[in-house]
């Protein structure tokens, strides 16, 4: 794909699903997670092409901030977002010490997303 | 000044009494019963403060009382030995004389009319007291009288005096009335005459003298004082007992050649009792002399400094009274303001729980709102973005698949909402029935994602069997929300929370949520329930949440009971009503 290669990660399938298939609308290559094992797994096969990760905070089979250590040591220069329901700013805190690049409330503005990736393009550095 | 005067005069008004019509902050007094406060505190002062003062007034009074006994003591027997000496001493006085006379004249001469008229005469100028003088011989025929009763020639024989007199040398008789009618005292010498034969030497004398000397000791109208025979006959007249020979009612005295002196009541009047045997050297009389002394009387010293000692207490007592009166009233009153400021408070602070309750309850709804609300969000932005970026109609298919999330999405949100009113709704009713199983599980809806993003493990074990409740819905509700939401900021990610709800008998149920969390040290658990009191120091706990689910459980008739073990977790266990009484709830 043109733009890059957006992971989303989130247990609500079809929140999911549909943010994919918008991102691709706009040019993006999008995978979808339905937990964190998959995401993780994925990550390690595409490390260098990934531009960006959207990470939902509740998943089931681990946290959303462990997904986060992981994937930093993985490769700590991947921009990850945090995109969550619950955050609370304990944990909104706790994501930005971990490396987070942003922390977005559930719902999301599409329009804010493509800001975000096309800045994040514009800078590849970050 | 007036307005001074009202100030304090309202300090010790007992405003305290209006406690009972502060009803709605009746349950967030620390004391119940003011009136009980303030009269116990009144007695306690009162007994504390009168006590060591009537103690020492007693131990006063007795030891004035002890001093004055023996002060009138002291006094009677000083009147009864002088008056005594001075009876002696008359009676010696005039057997001395009458000896002298008997040695000095011998019978002859005595026999003598003329003689013996120049010896009583003698006798009366030096001694007094002498009425007459006889001699009698040995068959008791009086052979020379000299006085003014004309009783010569009369055998006196078979008299008792004459018959003690041949008993003894000297005689002193008693007081009797004999042949003449006027009471006089006999006294007899008796004396061996040259041929062996004896002869006797009687005068008589006039009870006057003896009752001028006697009355000559008497002080004051409080003072009695006579002479009685053994047989406590008056041997000369009483003011008490009245007039010569009158059978007293004195107890017959022992034999005791000293002064005595006793307490003993006179026509239910305290006396004090003196008496001595009246006894010269050469012989025994039979007079006892009694001095009686009216306690009272003798008294009235230190009855006026009784009355003054006893007005100076009533006084102090009415003083210490009023002050302790009007202290505690002041102090009742304090206490009741301060305890009122912190009902004030606590009602105001429990308002201010049930409004953060409800914040809480929001958070948790909006939480679960976001999600469905994101899916809207995508999918309709997704039926969108169909039109906008792609020119060819999208088939039928899709759009209805998608509208039908965005439908489903929404009733994810009715139900959270309808949840929410149901939930909010209970804050307003009363008494109403409830089933606990479906009550946990409201509460806990707001919790699940929670739970689930924190690896908390909620189980809950309710059995179908429980009754329904009958109580305050609101205040259950709310004490649930307290725990739970407390024991959640308790635990650790990944641990447990257990909420079971049990019937302990028909009348009680048992509600117990343990956690597995941080627990609390021990020596704070028994400060948990006080308001203020936050065992979440770096975080922003208020320390009203167990204070008020404390308060609450209280106000629905229960009781509540924690323990605690640090580091290994916490378990609340509450027991309720299952019917709460209409009375019982504030």
């Amino acid at each position: 794909m043109e733009h890059g290669n957006v992971l989303i990660v989130d247990d609500e399938k079809k929140f999911a699903d549909m943010l994919a298939k918008r991102t691709e609308l706009r040019g993006y290559h999008s995978e979808v997670c339905y937990d964190g094992r998959t995401a993780l797994q994925w990550i390690k096969k595409h490390v260098d092409s990934v531009t960006l990760i959207l990470l939902d905070l509740q998943l089931p089979d681990m946290y959303g901030t462990e997904v986060l250590t992981r994937i930093k040591e993985i490769n700590p220069a991947i921009p990850v977002i945090i995109l969550t329901g619950h955050g609370t700013e304990r944990d909104q805190q706790k994501c930005e010490r971990l490396g987070a690049y942003k922390f977005m409330h559930k719902p999301l503005d599409i329009d804010k997303l493509m800001t975000i990736l096309e800045h994040i393009r514009e800078t590849p550095e970050c | 000044m007036l307005k001074k005067m009202l100030t304090s005069m309202k300090s010790i008004w007992p405003e305290f009494q209006k406690h009972k019509q502060d009803v709605h902050l009746k349950s967030f007094y620390t004391f119940t019963d003011y009136w009980h406060l303030w009269t116990m505190s009144i007695f306690i002062l009162v007994v504390t403060a009168l006590s060591p003062l009537c103690i020492v007034t007693l131990i006063h009074y007795q030891l004035i009382q002890k001093s004055v006994d023996s002060e009138l003591n002291l006094r009677t027997e000083r009147l009864t030995s002088n008056a005594k000496r001075s009876t002696t001493f008359f009676m010696k006085e005039r057997l001395d004389a009458l000896i002298f006379t008997v040695n000095e004249m011998g019978y002859e001469q005595l026999t003598e009319n003329d003689m013996l008229a120049e010896i009583l005469k003698n006798l009366k100028l030096g001694f007094g007291g002498f009425s007459d003088l006889s001699v009698f011989d040995e068959d008791g025929a009086q052979v020379a009288y000299a006085g003014p009763f004309n009783i010569k020639g009369k055998n006196y024989k078979c008299q008792p005096w004459f018959l003690q007199s041949l008993k003894k040398k000297y005689f002193i008789s008693e007081v009797f009335t004999g042949y003449r009618d006027v009471p006089h005292i006999i006294i007899a010498v008796k004396s061996i005459k040259p041929d062996k034969s004896f002869f006797i030497l009687r005068a008589t004398l006039d009870t006057e003298r003896l009752m001028e000397t006697l009355t000559s000791y008497k002080t004051g109208e409080h003072t009695d004082i006579f002479l009685v025979n053994h047989k406590g006959s008056l041997q000369t007249p009483s003011t008490n007992y009245g007039n010569i020979f009158t059978q007293t009612d004195l107890k017959i005295f022992n034999y005791s050649r000293t002064t005595e002196v006793s307490m003993a009541t006179y026509q239910e009047v305290p006396v004090i009792l003196g008496h001595s045997f009246i006894s010269t050297d050469m012989v025994d009389t039979p007079f006892i002399l009694v001095v009686q002394k009216k306690k009272a009387g003798l008294m009235h010293v230190w009855l006026k400094l009784r009355r003054n000692f006893n007005w100076t207490v009533g006084i102090s007592v009415v003083l210490i009274v009023l002050v302790i009166t009007f202290a505690s009233t002041f102090m009742t009153n304090r206490l009741y303001l301060i305890d009122k400021a912190k009902a004030e408070t606590m009602l105001q602070m429990e308002q201010n729980q049930q409004l953060a309750s409800i914040g809480q309850l929001a958070a948790g709804v909006a939480h679960e709102i976001n999600n469905p609300l994101a899916v809207i969000n995508q999918t309709a932005g997704y039926v969108k973005d169909l039109y906008s970026f792609k020119d060819e109609p999208r088939s039928d298919a899709e759009i209805i698949e998608n509208i039908d999330s965005i439908l489903e999405a929404v009733d994810r949100c009715g139900t959270i909402t309808q949840q929410l009113l149901g939930f909010v709704r209970q804050f307003d009713i009363k008494i109403k029935k409830i089933n606990l199983q479906k009550l946990v599980s409201d509460v806990l809806s707001f919790h699940k994602k929670e739970a689930e993003y924190r690896g908390i493990n909620v189980t809950v074990s309710i059995p179908d069997t429980i009754p329904d409740m009958e109580t305050d819905s609101g205040k259950l509700q709310q004490i649930l929300v307290n725990l739970i939401n407390n024991a959640f900021q308790a635990v650790d990610e990944g641990c447990c929370l257990d909420i079971i709800g049990s019937q302990i008998d028909t009348k009680t149920i048992e509600i117990v949520i343990q956690d597995t969390g941080c627990g609390i040290p021990e020596d704070r658990l028994a400060k948990i329930h006080e308001p203020f009191f936050s065992t979440k120091q770096d975080q922003m706990g208020t320390g009203l949440g167990l204070s008020i689910t404390y308060g609450l459980v209280k106000k629905l008739g229960g009781n509540i009971s924690v323990q605690s073990t640090e580091g290994v977790g916490t378990c609340f266990t509450i027991t309720l009503p299952v019917k709460i009484k209409e009375g019982e709830l504030v």
